[in-house]
């Protein structure tokens, strides 16, 4: 007897079905089937001749029976009806008498015989049938599942390479074979775009490939074209285009995929297609939305940015022009203020330029050159590059000795504190003190910059950070750029900044930076 | 003899404004409007110092700075924007003396430029450079005694080292690169973490306080300058 191995599953109940059942392909109906009968019928047949002696004739055909049941169940169709006859012709052989002879010696026993067979045929029948129905339920329930599966990876992807990836990765366990899907770029199919290195395919398959996109039909192994192509080309036909082809290459024995496969294949496809195809419309939605706010942010900045420029250009071109045309005229000490603000407007210029610059870059993803930085060394390098602002004011570091290195890129934390100082002397009376303290917990540095000034408005926290936003203070200008840069830059950082009321008046600005777990 | 400065430039505001400054500074000057011009000026003309802008309509500038060093260690100072502080290391490393970032303060400017001719000038045969005083720091490398204010500082020989690399250049900056380099040997050029904890250290030994440093200076994302007046 066979063993329960090499038998179709028809024992398994959906619930234990393995995960990876839908990717056995189903073993050919083969000789060894045959076998399995005639070796159950010659069982039956010992049995019988042991029993002979003890039962009547007609009971032992019921022996007989007994056996083509046993074989109905484990083997096809053919093989029990075969088993069926050779049932009855081994009952008139070894149980009829005369013994081991085909005759008959009591005409009666030919309906015996007849009423043997039908009953040996219908039961062969109506097993098989129930057989064939509890493996098409497997399939069914192996294939919901594949399906489930597919579909849930691609809900949740959000790029069409990722989509196409999640796809050929279900495809491959689900089919037990290697599956590469090639994107299509400027209507051609590109072979770099590929889901995966697994199969890698000819130039000859190439075309077979790109026909198949172009053609929207499916070709290569096992297909009417290109049959003797190494791998099955599908196309990932979408509601409106072709968005793709399916390369399957299947097993190493040279089998096809069988119809049922076949039809798991095209709804495969089909879902996959529909993802990519909704995922690329959900892209051009998203672009179409960035390009409107970028819009919008382009235009708000002109006419921030127009104002901040014009007001520095229009005082100095206004200071040189008294100057070259009253020069003579003036008194030394209006000369002396003239120039002074000359210098000081160009100065707030080229901060403000910096500020675009920086935002500009912030924003397109500049990348960060990070290294393990004193913190000290940053406030220092800071504090120097403000010290003609800082002139006049008491201003305090205290940054503990055994801070941890903090991981930054140095330049762009240093314009957090530039920013952040600036705006403490703006904000603040001159001679009034600004504080910088560093402390740090376990997990992350913090430093705060603590003026006297007037502080901001309640409400306004989170406002200070957005772009252009400017305090509900009077008399102080800006571009409302500052803070928004502090607030990039902390991000790319994976940092964080928040403005906090300070007791007895002023604001405190403080920073985290996570220390990433070093030491 | 007034020193001869050649500015390669080809801003007409700038070189207006650096002609102005120059010739007040008692300086004299030649000025060349090329990558082209700079090189064949400097060449023919054999000042005693190159202002070189980075961004020249012709070459990239830091061609001007290899071509000169070629032959020659006439000092250079380079004028760049802010921000671009790759190509202020990469200009460093060729071998230029210094920066100035756009917009500049003359005085910066000169600063600049006095450190620079400073360090071309040929060494005094008595040995005067072997004592050297900033702030309240007294270093006497003969004696390979370091104080501060009335107390002797104890150094570690790195740190002794990196002291004796800084003087050597100082009012100059001096790229993290390079540091490593003189102090370290040039296997360790890439480990410039470890040159800023020395750096610090170095500060809390000799600076009143090492968050303001007055002498032992940063320029943030290039190197470390050492300024013996402020």
């Amino acid at each position: 007897m066979a063993s329960p191995a090499e038998l179709p599953p028809i024992h398994q109940t959906a619930a234990e079905l393995p995960e990876e059942e839908g990717s056995q392909w189903r073993p050919a109906v083969g000789w060894r089937e045959f076998g399995v009968a005639v070796a159950i019928v010659g069982f039956v047949t010992l049995i019988a001749l042991a029993l002979r002696p003890y039962l009547a004739a007609t009971n032992l055909a019921m022996v007989y029976l007994l056996g083509v049941v046993a074989v109905a169940t484990r083997c096809s169709r053919r093989a029990s009806v075969m088993a069926s006859f050779l049932s009855v012709a081994a009952f008139d052989f070894f149980c009829v008498p005369p013994y081991y002879t085909f005759q008959v010696a009591e005409s009666e026993y030919l309906i015996t015989f007849v009423a043997m067979l039908v009953v040996a045929l219908v039961i062969s029948a109506q097993t098989s049938r129930i057989r064939a129905q509890a493996v098409h339920a497997v399939d069914r329930e192996s294939r919901t599942k594949a399906l489930y599966r597919l579909s849930r990876r691609l809900s949740t992807t959000t790029r069409v390479f990722d989509a196409a990836l999640a796809a050929a990765e279900v495809a491959s366990e689900v089919f037990g074979a290697p599956v590469t899907i090639f994107l299509p770029e400027d209507g051609r199919i590109s072979f770099r775009k590929r889901t995966s290195d697994q199969l890698l395919i000819s130039t000859a398959e190439e075309k077979i490939a790109q026909g198949v996109f172009d053609h929207g039909r499916k070709a290569g192994k096992g297909m009417k074209s290109f049959p003797e192509a190494a791998a099955t080309y599908v196309p990932l036909k979408g509601a409106t285009r072709i968005v793709g082809v399916m390369a399957i290459l299947p097993g190493q024995g040279g089998e096809t995929l069988h119809e049922d496969q076949q039809h798991l294949l095209d709804l495969f496809t089909n879902q996959t297609a529909v993802a990519i195809e909704r995922t690329q419309s959900q892209n051009a939605a998203a672009d179409a939305r960035m390009q409107m706010e970028t819009e919008e942010m382009r235009s708000s900045l002109l006419s921030a940015v127009s104002h901040d420029l014009r007001t520095p250009l229009a005082s100095i071109t206004g200071a040189a022009s008294t100057l070259r045309s009253q020069g003579e005229k003036l008194a030394p000490e209006v000369r002396g203020e003239l120039l002074e603000s000359i210098s000081e407007e160009a100065l707030r210029l080229s901060r403000l330029v910096g500020n675009l610059l920086d935002m500009t870059r912030l924003e397109s993803g500049m990348e960060l050159r990070r290294d393990l930085y004193p913190l000290e060394e940053i406030v220092g390098a800071a504090l120097q590059r403000m010290e003609p602002q800082l002139a006049g004011r008491e201003v305090t570091a205290s940054v503990p000795e055994d801070l941890p290195l903090v991981n930054v890129d140095d330049v762009l934390l240093g314009q957090v504190l530039v920013n952040l100082l600036e705006n403490a002397a703006k904000y603040s009376l001159p001679g009034s003190a600004i504080e910088i303290a560093a402390t740090a917990t376990p997990a992350a540095v913090q430093l705060d910059v603590r003026d006297r000034g007037r502080g901001f408005a309640e409400g306004e926290e989170k406002r200070l950070f957005e772009k252009f936003y400017r305090g509900k203070s009077e008399g102080v200008r800006g571009a409302g750029l500052g803070l928004a840069i502090c607030r990039a830059i902390l991000t790319a950082h994976r940092g964080s900044i928040e403005a906090l009321h300070r007791e007895g008046g002023g604001a405190i600005f403080r920073i985290r930076l996570p220390l990433d777990g070093r030491p | 003899m007034k020193p001869l400065v050649l500015m390669i430039e080809d801003d007409p505001q700038i070189r207006r404004f650096l002609r102005a400054t120059l010739a007040a500074e008692d300086y004299q000057f030649h000025e060349a409007l090329t990558a082209e011009e700079g090189i064949a000026q400097a060449a023919a003309r054999q000042p005693d110092l190159v202002l070189l802008d980075l961004g020249l309509p012709d070459r990239d500038g830091l061609e001007v700075i290899r071509g000169i060093r070629q032959w020659s260690q006439m000092p250079i100072v380079v004028l760049s924007a802010r921000g671009q502080e790759k190509d202020k290391i990469a200009a460093l490393d060729l071998g230029a003396d210094d920066y100035v970032a756009k917009p500049f303060a003359v005085g910066e400017l000169l600063a600049r430029i006095r450190a620079a001719l400073r360090r071309a000038a040929p060494v005094a045969a008595d040995g005067a450079d072997t004592v050297i005083r900033f702030g309240d720091v007294h270093a006497d490398f003969e004696k390979r005694i370091i104080t501060v204010g009335r107390e002797e500082v104890h150094l570690t020989p790195n740190e002794y080292r990196l002291l004796q690399v800084l003087i050597k250049h100082a009012g100059r900056v001096v790229t993290h690169r390079q540091l490593l380099n003189e102090v370290w040997g040039p296997q360790h050029t890439e480990q410039s973490q470890y040159l800023r904890v020395y750096v610090a250290q170095l500060r809390r030994k000799l600076e009143r306080d090492p968050a303001r440093p007055r002498h032992l200076q940063t320029e943030p994302g290039v190197g470390y300058r050492l300024t013996l007046d402020s």
